[in-house]
């Protein structure tokens, strides 16, 4: 692979061309042309010869992104999305060279569990609209624009559903996909259940910590089952962030599967070049192809684990509480 | 009842008798501390040699009354102690403080430092008839054993995990007293490089590796890290010879080390320590965060910081100022502290008298 890859968009989401093919060529590519990962490589004392697995390959952490974006030479960002964060927080800056594989990456992996003609997409993403860079307000406008009906939007928590507005989902015969932020959602719930007469998904994003108290996954979902009167199965979670194009979702369940493009492993934390076993904690590692014009190659601070289906489950973030100072080693000691 | 100052006496002569060089019990006890791995040799010395100088009977009865403890108050109280397992002894003021007030004793050990409190804990047992002591390793041990107040050390996540533990199996009730310490960093600031600066913040640095709560995480100076690294690394080294680091960080933060290359960032790395500048309050072990700046922004990063910061140390000129909230300790009692030194900012003794009488 050279200087650029022809063709990208056909052949970066092509379920044809192995992945193993892809990886090969997107870390050549990235080897020559990402001063940052090359460097990164460098230091860890590996030259070009070296072949890596995508279990192994070295990946960056993601905190590169607080130094601002990441683009292989020759390239400039078109779009910046910056993480959210409070002012004090250095914010992560993923620089987007080419929005048409941002927008490709969406579409594919979000309409291939709910086809774009079949849902009406309701966005519930507060505080997130208070960053105007946020990659999560880009993609739901994305996903909302791209419905032909007019029918889907964004919503606020203080906004009374408007009950034409319902009426016209029942008669269009669609579902309505309700794509919320954890803790909007919470709060949502406070108001009687305004979408009883329609088909309902709901997809829930983003950290657990509301200002209300922290609220497990499995909790969060029961909740929302009663809530809404669907069963768990029409009950779902998006895993995204602003240093990644592509999202992952967890269909009925807590454990997400991955597009064709992207592969997960699961880190050993202390060593971060070795995958850990199915049912092992670690940190959650991510190629994602469509980063290509940023970084593919890149190691979260979440903690995950890996089931034998090759499916992984977010449990929050690498808890770093411990590790230093009166350590009381519960995991060993108790 | 023994009458306070006879039986802090007493706690005193048991303790003489442990630090006495012909104490075959607190000698195998290092013995198979170091053989088993568990600490560094040197380490366990330091420490030694520290208590040896912290733990006199001036020093005992003055932390008494500046605590204002009634020593041997708490007679038919039950306190149980979880002793953290980071550096060796690190529980040794939780159990010296249960002993002074009287109350019978009960310590879940670490399994990371299983004989040298209990070559202490011993003596206690054997020259203390009237105040129970009761140990092991294993938490399941003190099940059904219903006790007055319990001491932690370690994480917030962890506390909790802790309590619902002690709770479900009958220890505590929701309401027990408990004293949870969950700090786990301290802070420098250096405005002066002189050899014995240097020396007191190497040992405030490296000492442990840099596990300890007292351990200095990070240092703010008007002297950026490129100016002083080479002097500050030759001392370094000069430590190390003397004192091996003991356990080694994991290829984590060789991964750290690179992306700072990468990045540009300023960095001295040891091998298997790392010094950078930045602003981050590094939250693992061989790590310091080098920062450059002057006494605001020291004191910035100790209002930043407040939960989880232990200590703020410095030279002559700044101990005893105020730095944020923190009062101002001097640097060369990092590794060093007096006896009465206040884990997170309370007197353990204090706190026992009022909530437990």
């Amino acid at each position: 692979m050279a200087e650029s890859i022809p063709d990208t968009e056909t052949y970066l989401f092509d379920p044809h061309v192995p992945f193993l093919k892809k990886f090969e060529d997107v870390y050549d590519f990235h080897y020559k042309k990402n001063t940052v990962y090359r460097s990164f490589l460098k230091a860890l004392g590996y030259s070009r010869k070296h072949s890596f697995s995508p279990e192994t390959i070295p990946l960056i952490p993601v905190r590169v992104f607080k130094h601002g974006p990441i683009l292989p030479d020759g390239f400039t960002a078109e779009l910046t999305f910056s993480s959210s964060g409070t002012t004090s927080m250095k914010r992560s800056r993923h620089g987007i060279a080419k929005p048409e594989i941002y927008e490709k990456a969406i579409s594919t992996e979000f309409y291939s569990h709910f086809p774009k003609n079949d849902v009406i997409i309701l966005a519930l993403l507060p505080k997130y609209e208070e960053n105007p860079e946020s990659s999560l307000i880009w993609m739901a406008r994305h996903l909302i624009n791209n419905d032909s009906s007019g029918l889907s939007g964004f919503i606020q928590n203080d906004i009374v559903i408007d009950k034409q507005w319902i009426e016209q989902i029942v008669l269009s015969g669609k579902k309505l996909v309700l794509f919320g932020a954890a803790f909007g959602l919470i709060d949502f719930m406070d108001r009687p259940n305004p979408f009883e007469s329609v088909s309902l998904e709901v997809i829930e994003t983003g950290g657990m910590k509301t200002h209300k108290r922290e609220m497990s996954k499995e909790e969060l979902r029961n909740r929302m089952s009663d809530y809404f009167k669907i069963p768990l199965s029409s009950i779902h979670s998006e895993y995204g962030m602003c240093e990644l194009h592509s999202q992952m979702y967890a269909i009925g369940s807590e454990w997400f599967t991955t597009p064709n493009w992207v592969k997960v492993s699961i880190r050993n934390a202390d060593n971060p070049e070795q995958e850990s076993e199915p049912g092992e904690e670690g940190k959650i590692g991510i190629i994602d192809m469509a980063n290509l014009y940023s970084c593919p190659f890149l190691l979260t601070n979440d903690r995950g684990v890996m089931n034998k289906h090759g499916q992984f489950r977010v449990l929050g973030r690498w808890d770093k509480e411990n590790m230093r100072g009166c350590n009381f080693l519960i995991d060993t000691e108790v | 009842m023994e009458a306070p100052q006879s039986h802090i006496n007493a706690v005193y002569n048991c303790i003489s008798q442990w630090l006495s060089p012909d104490n075959p019990d607190l000698k195998r006890a290092i013995e198979r501390t170091v053989d088993e791995n568990l600490f560094g040799f040197e380490d366990i010395k330091h420490q030694i040699l520290a208590l040896k100088q912290a733990l006199t009977p001036d020093n005992i009865n003055r932390w008494v009354k500046k605590s204002g403890f009634i020593p041997n108050l708490l007679r038919r109280k039950t306190v149980l102690c979880l002793h953290a397992g980071n550096l060796p002894l690190v529980g040794l003021q939780d159990l010296l403080a249960v002993m002074i007030s009287g109350a019978d004793y009960a310590g879940k050990l670490s399994s990371k430092d299983p004989y040298l409190l209990q070559s202490l804990i011993k003596i206690f047992e054997e020259n203390r008839d009237l105040q129970r002591t009761a140990y092991d390793t294993e938490l399941h041990s003190f099940f059904n054993t219903m006790i007055d107040g319990w001491l932690f050390s370690g994480s917030h996540k962890n506390a909790a995990i802790v309590e619902n533990i002690l709770t479900d199996n009958g220890v505590i009730s929701y309401d027990s007293p408990s004293l949870i310490r969950t700090s786990y960093f301290s802070v420098a600031y250096i405005d002066t490089f002189d050899k014995e600066t240097v020396m007191d913040l190497t040992e405030a640095v490296f000492r442990y590796g840099g596990a300890g709560c007292r351990s200095v995480a990070v240092v703010v100076s008007p002297f950026s890290l490129n100016e002083i690294k080479c002097e500050f690394t030759d001392y370094i080294e000069n430590f190390w010879l003397k004192n091996p680091q003991h356990q080694l960080p994991t290829k984590e933060i060789t991964h750290r080390f690179a992306l700072n290359k990468a990045l540009g960032v300023n960095q001295a790395w040891l091998n298997d320590f790392l010094i950078e500048e930045g602003d981050e309050v590094p939250p693992n072990k061989f790590r310091l965060t080098w920062m450059k700046g002057d006494f605001s922004t020291f004191s910035a990063i100790i209002n930043n910081n407040l939960d989880g910061l232990q200590s703020a140390y410095s030279t002559a000129e700044h101990i005893g100022k105020q730095a944020g909230n923190i009062i101002i300790e001097p640097l060369s009692t990092a590794q060093n502290p007096p006896v009465w030194w206040k884990p997170d900012g309370i007197d353990t003794l204090n706190w026992l008298q009022k909530n437990l009488l």
